[in-house]
């Protein structure tokens, strides 16, 4: 790749949206040429600037209940915590709107911040606990990875939908042996194998399809770190993980969660058959 | 199913009619099946959208550069998108809202012609003088706040939003294009842009500094 190839494509290399190959390209030209790589520390920096800087502003207290209250005025659905605060004042919606009500009502309303909050903090203080940091990037990365191999046609190194040989294909270049299964019968249909690395370990990727919709399932040999088993959220992103003893798996996903963990379960009968 | 397609039909309509005005379903028979549905809808709608709050309000904040409107502008999107949410079958629901927060903020902008809509950033500025300014200098000021603060909000609107959706949030090119109705080729050069445009102003502020 020559500089302005690179230069054209330094942007979307920052933003992690180049397949992989690419992206090490660009690295390597990176370190070889000294004007490409100051053009990107400054290009960096400025990403880093805003996503650690800028001030990320959180929603004042109160907006929550505010928002609330205005959605069941509009619906007409009765809010029984908020009357039970007695009368509200005529023109309910202008009121709200215009942050009144919030002021009246500011003793209960703070109060039901408070409990909201303590709830909050109490409830995810576990997960919290328990999840370090590296999880939250290895999610981004999960993600990353999912979307990558929509966007970049580069779903499957190798595309078949039958195990045998997918299976054989990902075992001559892993140094494990990761269970490949067909659940086609199921509505799960194999879409074939990739190679991925993730969390600084190679990783088997395998894609199933679900009606309109891609699953890929990332495969590695359980280590000490993994931890057991969790549904989260993320983008719009559906990731469900388990680990039988010898893999830890993570599917990730745009279908719904209940098809996610359908498909875990069916993943998991068909192993304990083999 | 029959059951909710009416009630919705005959929310719009008395909401069209009398403003904001609490709506009764008297007129229809099973009027508590109906209302029952409702609650089940209003219930799935807060599940989904409501631990999206923080990310409505930072948008609405950086776009309108005012604490009270960016809650008015939020509050009135999470109505707008309630009232359209029957027809939401995404799955993203994150950029769903933050399009409406955004199509809501703009609203408001129009209304008080805001000067900043569109760029009038001059395309060659950033070709031809950039290659002056000291990388280093621009990392020894990365991580002061106040100073990117500033810079970010001299910027227009739509640079401004593009830096928050991809930096802040964290959002793909096809996403941040979603929302913004553009492809994702013109997501990356406006970031491209709006990055350079920030530098250019980070540069003034650090110069006046000194």
């Amino acid at each position: 790749m020559n500089c302005e190839e690179i230069k054209n494509l330094i942007d979307a290399h920052l933003d992690s949206e180049l397949d992989p190959v690419t992206s090490q390209k660009i690295e390597r030209h990176l370190r070889d040429c000294g004007a490409c790589e100051q053009r990107y520390k400054v290009e960096a920096a400025m990403a880093h600037a805003i996503s650690r800087a800028a001030p990320y502003y959180k929603a004042p207290i109160g907006l929550r209940e505010r928002i609330q209250l205005s959605l069941r005025e509009a619906t007409g659905a009765p809010s029984r915590s908020i009357e039970k605060a007695g009368p509200l004042p005529g023109k309910r919606q202008e009121a709200a709107r215009r942050g009144v009500l919030f002021e009246l009502q500011w003793k209960w309303l703070a109060l039901a911040a408070a409990i909201v909050l303590a709830a909050i903090i109490v409830s995810t203080l576990p997960s919290r606990l328990r999840q370090p940091g590296g999880d939250q990037f290895l999610a981004t990365q999960l993600i990353a990875s999912h979307v990558r191999s929509l966007m970049a046609d580069h779903l499957t190194d190798v595309a078949s939908s039958d195990q045998h040989t997918v299976k054989p294909w990902l075992d001559a270049k892993l140094d494990f042996a990761a269970p490949v299964l067909d659940l086609s019968n199921d509505g799960f249909p194999l879409i074939g194998g990739r190679l991925d690395y993730l969390d600084n370990h190679s990783a088997a990727a395998l894609v199933y399809q679900r009606r309109k919709h891609l699953i890929n399932l990332f495969i590695w040999p359980t280590t000490p770190a993994d931890s057991k088993g969790e549904a989260t959220v993320r983008q719009g992103y559906h990731l469900l993980r388990w680990n039988d003893g010898d893999f830890t798996y993570w599917a990730v996903s745009d279908v719904n969660i209940s098809d996610l963990q359908n498909f875990k379960q069916l993943f998991e009968q068909q192993k304990a058959l083999r | 199913m029959a059951a909710t397609l009416e009630a919705e039909y005959a929310f719009d309509a008395e909401d069209l009619r009398s403003g904001a005005k609490i709506v009764k379903f008297a007129v229809i028979p099973k009027q508590e099946e109906q209302s029952a549905t409702q609650e089940h809808q209003l219930a799935s709608f807060e599940t989904m959208m409501l631990p999206h709050m923080d990310a409505a309000y930072n948008l609405a904040r950086w776009l309108l550069r005012n604490e009270q409107d960016a809650r008015d502008v939020v509050q009135e999107a999470y109505l707008r998108a309630f009232k359209s949410f029957g027809g939401f079958r995404g799955s993203n629901g994150r950029a769903w809202l933050l399009t409406i927060v955004r199509n809501t903020s703009y609203t408001l902008l129009k209304k008080n012609n805001a000067i900043d809509l569109t760029t009038t950033f001059d395309e060659e500025i950033h070709a031809s003088g950039d290659e002056l300014a000291s990388p280093s200098a621009i990392l020894e000021y990365e991580e002061n706040a106040e100073l990117i603060k500033n810079a970010m909000n001299e910027l227009p609107a739509e640079f401004r939003e593009i830096l928050t959706l991809r930096h802040q949030e964290e959002l793909s090119y096809q996403e941040i294009g979603d929302i913004l109705k553009i492809p994702a080729g013109t997501v990356m050069s406006r970031l491209a842009r709006a990055r350079a445009k920030l530098r250019e102003c980070l540069i003034g502020h650090i110069s006046q500094e000194k």
